[in-house]
């Protein structure tokens, strides 16, 4: 993964940090949407051979608890990044370039739906558009569910002396159903936008390498494109 | 077919069989003592009449079928006059349902043969006694590290506070008379409370019998890994200690290579880290990653560049450094399978301290570090090479090593003598031995010497650890490091 180091060719849009978190992110993804369900049909033809290559249902699910530690550690270190981000380097968390979503984003689904029935121009996407920042609540938001369901389930005893018993039987059923939701928009969506979209075909280096293309800057983030510009212009 | 692929295979095949040899090795003489103990007293072995031969045997996974097993074992034990005799004594033998589940509950829905796996056959008399290891793995390092490998479970976890040392296996067992050697009742099955210290007085007193040291002495600490087996735990304050100041040292020293700016960027912290973390980002996802694993093996690990120069020089130092990386690897290869295989025969002959193989490597590679360390001692002192200057570090360096070496042999020379392991189990030890048999000659009590050598090694591995980021040691952190970057740079000396 060679970078471009000429300036003005491409331009640095994620650090180091977020690239092996987001590496990080894969690799224990993907291994807790195998081993869970390889876990959950068990009992099923298609799973039960390879449950007993990877050692069993036990093995399994070792494996699915130790990989769901540490995608939570990786949750952990990029929210004491948000704090160093907010306190050190004091950036603002909420804003036109950062992920929090705003009014223009409604605005944005708005004029993207208008221009798929070809009525207008694409909307003017900021640093992030409405469609990334929704990729990112979902893993964010979901990873504290599926993290507590997953909990309930591992320590049922420390669980059921907060909550009635039949919540253990919820925390089952709603692990399940975000699971699949997880995996779909992951794999249909999140895959889409980064492999299959006609501009970006095979793959989007971007996060990988940190650098994204002048010409992808320009078309995917024009408003953020216009900031730098005018910064540009300012500080030479 | 050239003849570094011949000796590369060579170097496979030994490897091979060294491995199979190890997992055959019954490297703790328990699982084999009931044949040995019988062999040693020569008596008959005259086939058992083994009942579940004939009879059929109850379903042992179910409640049921372990309760109408103990039934029968319970048809005479339960009996107030069931007994033995011993000498002119009368020993019960008597338990009842009601006794076992209120002296050991975790082991309701156990059956006794289970436990006591021979002793379902005629004569009706157990050689092994009960084998907890059928269920339970051995203690790991941290909580009742290697020397426990030669006790038997029962000697600390049940409650009578007599223990002999088995002549005939060298194992700790608890002992069937009391010290005045009346005969004992054993047959209760209560357990002792091994979370208070107190239980394990039984063999941690002055002068014991059982060759345990005076005091109950903590597991090793995690730094002791750069030598030893040793657990994920902090064992004494004085390794948690030193372990503390090592990370506080290679925090400093870290700093301290952030101080300066290199390409005139601004002194915040966080760009330089930026910059760092891009570069050390961009060039591991490269092709010169491959130049820097090349660097790696040939320069760090088989220190090429000191051999081009002098070989003897190369000699000395890789008497010490490969020493240390070979036991360092050696250890962590044991912790991470011990951490996946804790019953396997490979894991525990690593762990024993004295079997054949472990015993015998690591006192050849201690003995090899002492040689370098000798030699490098001779080479600045006294035959001083101009081009050599001493500063008060290198002596500092230099004597670390050499004394924790020292004190290493002197250890295991205590240990032989104190748990007085037979001569030829000893002498794979082969270095340790021949100091044990030094140690002879003043008639100590070893149980109370070896505690003090063992803390005395242990502060002087701590010092070493604790050392290593400032003085002269740090060059196993700079001179890696500035080998990676040379070769990235493409600086050209």
């Amino acid at each position: 993964m060679e970078t471009n180091q000429k300036p003005g060719e491409s331009y640095q849009r994620f650090h180091v940090l977020h690239r092996l978190l987001h590496i990080i992110v894969i690799v224990n993804f993907t291994m807790l949407a195998i081993t869970g369900f390889l876990l959950y049909f068990s009992g099923s033809v298609w799973a039960s051979s390879l449950v007993s290559i990877i050692g069993g249902a036990k093995a399994l699910g070792w494996l699915h608890r130790f990989c769901a530690v540490f995608l939570y550690i990786g949750v952990l270190v990029h929210i004491l990044w948000l704090f160093y981000y907010k306190i050190v380097l004091k950036q603002n968390l909420s804003g036109a370039a950062t992920m929090m979503p705003n009014k223009k984003d409604i605005k944005d689904i708005v004029q993207n739906v208008k221009y798929m029935f070809n009525k207008g121009n694409l909307p003017s996407f900021d640093r992030f558009s409405y469609l990334e920042k929704v990729d990112y609540w979902a893993v964010m938001l979901g990873m504290q569910s599926m993290g507590i369901t997953g909990l309930m389930m591992w320590f049922p005893e420390f669980f059921s002396r907060i909550f009635p018993g039949y919540f253990i039987n919820i925390a089952v059923h709603f692990h399940l159903h975000e699971a699949v939701l997880a995996v779909m928009y992951i794999g249909l969506v999140h895959m889409s936008d980064t492999h299959l979209v006609p501009d970006v075909f095979p793959l989007q280096k971007t996060i990988f390498t940190g650098r994204i293309d002048k010409l992808r800057f320009m078309e995917d983030h024009p408003e953020e494109w216009k900031r730098q510009q005018m910064t540009e212009i300012n500080q030479p | 077919m050239n003849l570094k692929t011949i000796r590369s295979i060579i170097a496979f095949g030994v490897l091979v069989i060294l491995i199979t040899a190890l997992n055959q090795t019954s490297s703790v003489a328990m699982e084999n003592s009931a044949l040995k103990s019988a062999i040693i007293m020569r008596k008959p072995i005259h086939k058992p009449l083994i009942c579940l031969n004939c009879h059929r045997a109850r379903n042992l996974n179910t409640n049921e079928g372990i309760i109408s097993s103990n039934a029968f074992c319970y048809e005479c034990h339960r009996k107030a006059d069931i007994k033995k005799k011993i000498g002119t004594s009368d020993i019960s033998l008597q338990i009842t349902p009601d006794t076992f589940n209120k002296n050991q509950p975790e082991h309701r829905f156990v059956a006794c043969i289970q436990c006591h796996t021979d002793v379902a056959r005629s004569p009706h008399k157990t050689e092994t006694g009960a084998t907890c290891l059928e269920c339970h793995p051995y203690h790991s390092e941290d909580i009742a590290n290697s020397p426990h490998l030669r006790v038997s479970c029962q000697a600390c976890h049940f409650k009578s506070k007599f223990v002999q040392l088995d002549p005939k296996d060298h194992i700790v067992k608890l002992a069937h008379a009391n010290y005045i050697g009346v005969p004992i009742s054993l047959s209760n099955h209560a357990m002792a409370d091994t979370a208070d210290r107190r239980t394990c007085k039984k063999c941690h007193f002055k002068k014991n019998q059982v060759g345990a040291p005076a005091i109950v002495l903590p597991s090793k600490g995690a730094i002791c890994i750069l030598c030893h087996n040793a657990p994920l735990a902090m064992g004494s304050p004085i390794f948690g200690l030193a372990g503390v100041i090592f990370i506080a040292g290679l925090f400093f020293m870290i700093t301290f290579w952030f101080k300066g700016n290199v390409k005139g960027e601004e002194t915040s912290f966080h760009r330089k880290m930026s910059l760092s973390s891009e570069s050390v980002w961009n060039t591991i996802f490269s092709k010169q990653i491959f130049s820097l694993v090349k660097i790696f093996i040939l320069d760090i690990i088989l220190q090429r560049r000191i051999l081009k120069e002098s070989v003897s020089r190369w000699a000395m130092h890789s008497l010490i450094f490969t020493s240390i990386l070979l036991r360092c690897g050696l250890a962590i290869f044991t912790a991470i399978g011990y951490y996946f295989d804790p019953r396997g025969n490979l894991i525990i002959a690593l762990i024993n301290k004295n079997n054949w193989f472990t015993a015998s490597v690591n006192d050849l590679l201690g003995l090899f570090i002492l040689i370098g360390v000798v030699w490098a001692v001779i080479r600045r002192f006294i035959v001083k090479p101009e081009q050599v200057t001493s500063e008060y570090q290198d002596t500092i360096a230099l004597m670390i090593i050499g004394i924790l070496v020292l004190l290493g042999f002197l250890l295991e020379g205590t240990r032989i003598l104190m748990t007085g392991i037979p001569y030829n189990t000893a002498v794979y030890s082969f270095v340790g031995y021949i100091v044990s048999l030094g140690l002879f000659i003043f008639h100590l009590d070893w149980t109370s010497v070896y505690p003090l050598m063992w803390y005395a090694h242990g502060t002087v591995a701590a010092i070493f650890v604790a050392y290593l980021p400032f003085g002269k040691m740090k060059h196993i952190f700079n001179a890696p490091l500035t080998y990676f970057i040379e070769a990235v740079d493409g600086v050209k000396k």
